[in-house]
């Protein structure tokens, strides 16, 4: 709008015209100048700001750190004792109900798998074997648990998977 | 600003990253991994995964997965997934859409350009065949740029002038080695070689043969015959090649790895540094010949490269490191992980392409050490922290130190040593006209701008007058480099005697703290206490005034607690007293608290502190600045 403004009025060059444009473009320069300053200083504030969090982040990190070392350590001197007691079944059998306690409180859950159909959401196939007698893609063996975290994967089962020749063949046919 | 990602497409994982705020940021996928596994498959059912889902189900379904597609790109194969044909453009575009809709999901806006890598040795089919892929997926595709170009963008090699950098790229599966040439910020590749089947997984498999003969060796059994083991086996070679990274020596040990005659069995091995790199030179070896070769093609002396730059996981290995030395004459790049330099040298490419990366924003300077005032004992009170972007303004509320001062000294100073002494002062002046208050009313407002050519501006307020004062202080930010290190060093160096020193100052401000507020109160509270508690407390604080007159601090502090736990018995009786009183009587008991509290917490400052500065009395012929005390008023 401004420029359009002033090309009409540059068709009667006055004095007067002249000096209101020079203060314009005075007052222009000006607000472009403090335009200027405050895109750089939000520019910086987000710098700023990001360095923060990144503090921020690595002392979360390190509480958390520290919150399971703590109870890394507990479990560990609970072992230690065990280990030097000469029956030392019942005691392991409370430090895993004290494991299960604390995965029950992070909501950490097993994936249960064996006897169930492949799903590549929550298993890892590791390997497959032929097995007439299994439905296809049955799981038949588990090589590493798997687990939950409430419904999202800590870390996916690694399974063996059956292949039935069989009914791949009446699949095919 | 419309965001540009920048894709390293690789041939196992691929890496997506973009430019925040002047920084390079790794997007991590939806499975909540820093890399996408750069694979695609179709379900019997005809659902399409990419990625971990279809990385976990490959051994289930060879026929519907495809895995290294890079390998593919620009020739004419086609790929048939369940009786579908598809081109390597159009697998590559499935895995760039996954790696779409995550980035997309992360930033939480659209993204549809993007910077995509290729190897150095990609010729013009395979470059259009990787542009058609990211067309495919949606993006438009900004440009198409060597993974060794990213790599050096990511240390800015494009600004160092002209000169010369070889890359060297180790990667789970290949080894590629580039020769560049870099002037005018356009880079020229000189030569190229390679080895499409050397990497760290070679590695980790002479590392898992080794520790299976071993066990076989004393017992008998090959580890390697059952799945379960043998997973197990590779987990731990991984993490122990991983750990031998930082360490000289790491114990594996995998409890109950098999059944021998019905007893268990556990396996336990040491493995030291050195026994790797014996176990994988071989490896490591081969990396030699390629290098030699790239060098002779771009006619090259080791001695006419300037930067060496690495790239993979396995070069994070002393003994890679090593070796790249040997080769080169010359210490590699340090400091951007070598697994995401490539992602990360793309979104540099994409925020230049995106006008994020220009030259008056995103280089936007840091201060370089701390600035601060010097405060009550000598003490440097930080205003704006070291590394902080400019340009940015602080302020902090200050106050006097002595009673019916008239005027302060604002003493600039840098550096990064607690004590003023120690840090160098850029520039001083007074604030006078203050109205005469006890010490510690005045409300003085400092306040530290810098502006985006690092010249900072001071200035001190009384908020109560409204009286001002500033200095302008150039060239700050200018220090020379040698001179930033030194003083870091000595802050570094000194660190625990400057944090004695600080700590005795803030027990003799502390103790002079108490001493003048006690030397106020006492008179009006006199008559409400008995003529013992009087005499104690008068004696206490001579001691203490006596000991604030000497040098030994630790007198000082023993002085003060004795004063405090007089003080703290008698307050206690006397505020039961009160509220005795004032449960009968329902009188409000006119407490003289600081009336200042409420306006100081309603200012604008970002600092809810007020901190004594180490005004200098000018009308007070008080020369020992030791006996002012530092005060934080929460």
């Amino acid at each position: 709008m401004t420029a359009k403004k002033i090309t009409e009025k540059k068709k009667e060059p006055h004095d007067k015209n002249i000096v209101s444009f020079k203060k314009e473009i005075e007052r222009l320069k000006q607000e472009l100048n403090e335009k200027n300053d405050k895109l750089l200083r939000s520019y910086a504030d987000l710098q700023n700001y990001q360095k923060r969090i990144e503090k921020e982040i690595a002392c979360k990190e390190e509480e958390t750190r520290k919150k399971y070392l703590l109870e890394i350590i507990d479990l560990y001197e609970l072992l230690k004792k065990a280990y030097e007691n000469n029956n030392p079944k019942d005691g392991i059998q409370a430090i895993l109900q004290n494991i299960q306690h604390l995965l029950e409180i992070e909501q950490v859950s097993v994936i249960d798998c064996l006897g169930k159909s492949f799903d590549h959401y929550c298993h890892y196939a590791i390997s497959t074997i032929e097995k007439n007698d299994c439905k296809d893609g049955q799981i038949v063996d588990e090589i590493k648990k798997g687990y939950m975290i409430g419904s999202k994967i800590l870390r996916p089962s690694q399974v063996v998977v059956a292949k039935n020749k069989n009914i791949n063949k009446k699949e095919g046919e | 600003m419309k965001k540009i990602v920048g894709i390293d497409l690789g041939t196992t994982n691929s890496e997506v990253a973009v430019m925040e705020a002047g920084k390079p940021v790794v997007i991590k996928s939806s499975e909540g991994n820093a890399y996408f596994p750069s694979v695609v498959a179709f379900t019997k059912d005809g659902e399409k995964l990419v990625g971990d889902s279809a990385k976990r189900q490959a051994v289930v379904n060879p026929e519907g997965t495809v895995m290294r597609i890079k390998r593919k790109m620009g020739t004419k194969d086609k790929i048939k997934l369940h009786g579908k044909i598809y081109t390597p453009e159009q697998i590559s575009a499935f895995i760039l859409q996954k790696i779409k809709t995550d980035a997309e999901e992360y930033l939480g806006e659209k993204i549809d350009e993007a910077v995509i890598t290729v190897p150095a040795y990609f010729d013009d089919d395979q470059r259009q065949a990787t542009k058609t892929a990211g067309e495919i997926a949606g993006f438009k595709v900004r440009r198409i740029i060597n993974e060794p170009t990213a790599a050096a963008l990511a240390y800015g090699l494009d600004k160092k002038g002209e000169h010369k950098i070889a890359v060297f790229d180790l990667g789970g599966g290949t080894f590629d080695i580039t020769l560049m040439e870099v002037g005018g910020g356009v880079f020229e590749v000189l030569s190229t070689n390679g080895d499409t089947h050397l990497g760290g997984s070679d590695m980790d498999q002479i590392l898992v043969d080794y520790i299976a003969d071993d066990f076989k060796k004393k017992h008998g059994v090959d580890l390697r015959k059952d799945l379960k083991t043998l997973q197990r086996l590779i987990e731990a070679a991984e993490n122990a090649k991983i750990e031998l990274s930082s360490t000289l020596k790491t114990t594996i040990n995998l409890p109950y790895i098999t059944v021998i005659e019905n007893q268990p069995k556990h396996l336990e091995i040491e493995l030291t540094r050195s026994l790797l790199e014996r176990l994988i030179n071989p490896i490591v070896e081969k990396t030699v010949k390629p290098c030699q070769q790239a060098l002779k093609d771009a006619k090259l002396k080791p001695e006419d490269l300037d930067h060496i730059v690495l790239v993979g996981g396995p070069t994070r290995m002393q003994i890679v490191q090593k070796k790249v030395e040997e080769i080169f004459r010359k210490k590699a790049e340090h400091g951007v992980d070598p697994m995401e330099c490539v992602a990360v040298g793309a979104a540099i490419q994409a925020g230049i392409l995106s006008g994020e990366v220009e030259k008056d924003i995103v280089l936007l300077d840091v201060t370089p050490l701390t600035l601060s005032v010097e405060t009550l004992g000598g003490v440097s009170t930080e205003l704006i922290g070291r590394n902080t972007t400019i340009p940015t303004k602080k302020s902090k509320i200050f106050s006097t130190a002595a009673d019916n001062q008239l005027s302060v000294e604002i003493n600039v100073l840098q550096g990064e040593r607690p004590m003023a002494a120690d840090n160098k002062s850029l520039g001083r002046f007074h604030l006078d006209g203050i109205l005469p208050a006890p010490r510690g009313i005045p409300q003085i407002e400092v306040t530290f701008d810098i502006d985006v050519n690092g010249i900072i501006n001071v200035s001190a307020k009384d908020l109560g007058t409204g009286k001002e004062q500033s200095i302008r202080i150039t060239g700050s930010t200018k220090l020379s480099d040698d001179e930033i290190t030194r003083m870091k060093k000595e802050a570094e160096t000194h660190a625990e005697e400057d944090r004695k020193r600080k700590e005795k100052v803030e027990i003799r401000n502390n103790g002079d703290t108490l001493a003048h507020s006690i030397e106020k109160t006492l008179n009006e509270i006199k008559d409400k206490i008995s003529e013992d508690e009087k005499q104690n407390i008068e004696n206490a604080l001579k001691e203490l005034r006596q000991a604030l007159a000497g040098d030994d601090v630790d007198e000082i502090k023993k002085k003060t607690d004795e004063l405090s736990e007089i003080l703290q018995k008698v307050s206690t009786d006397l505020y039961q007293k009160a509220a005795q009183k004032a449960s009968s009587s329902q009188q409000a008991s006119g407490s003289s608290a600081e009336p200042q509290d409420d306006s100081w917490s309603g200012h604008p400052s970002d600092d809810d502190k007020t901190i004594d500065a180490d005004y200098k009395v000018k009308d007070e012929d008080k020369n020992k600045t030791d006996n002012k005390k530092k005060q934080d008023k929460k």
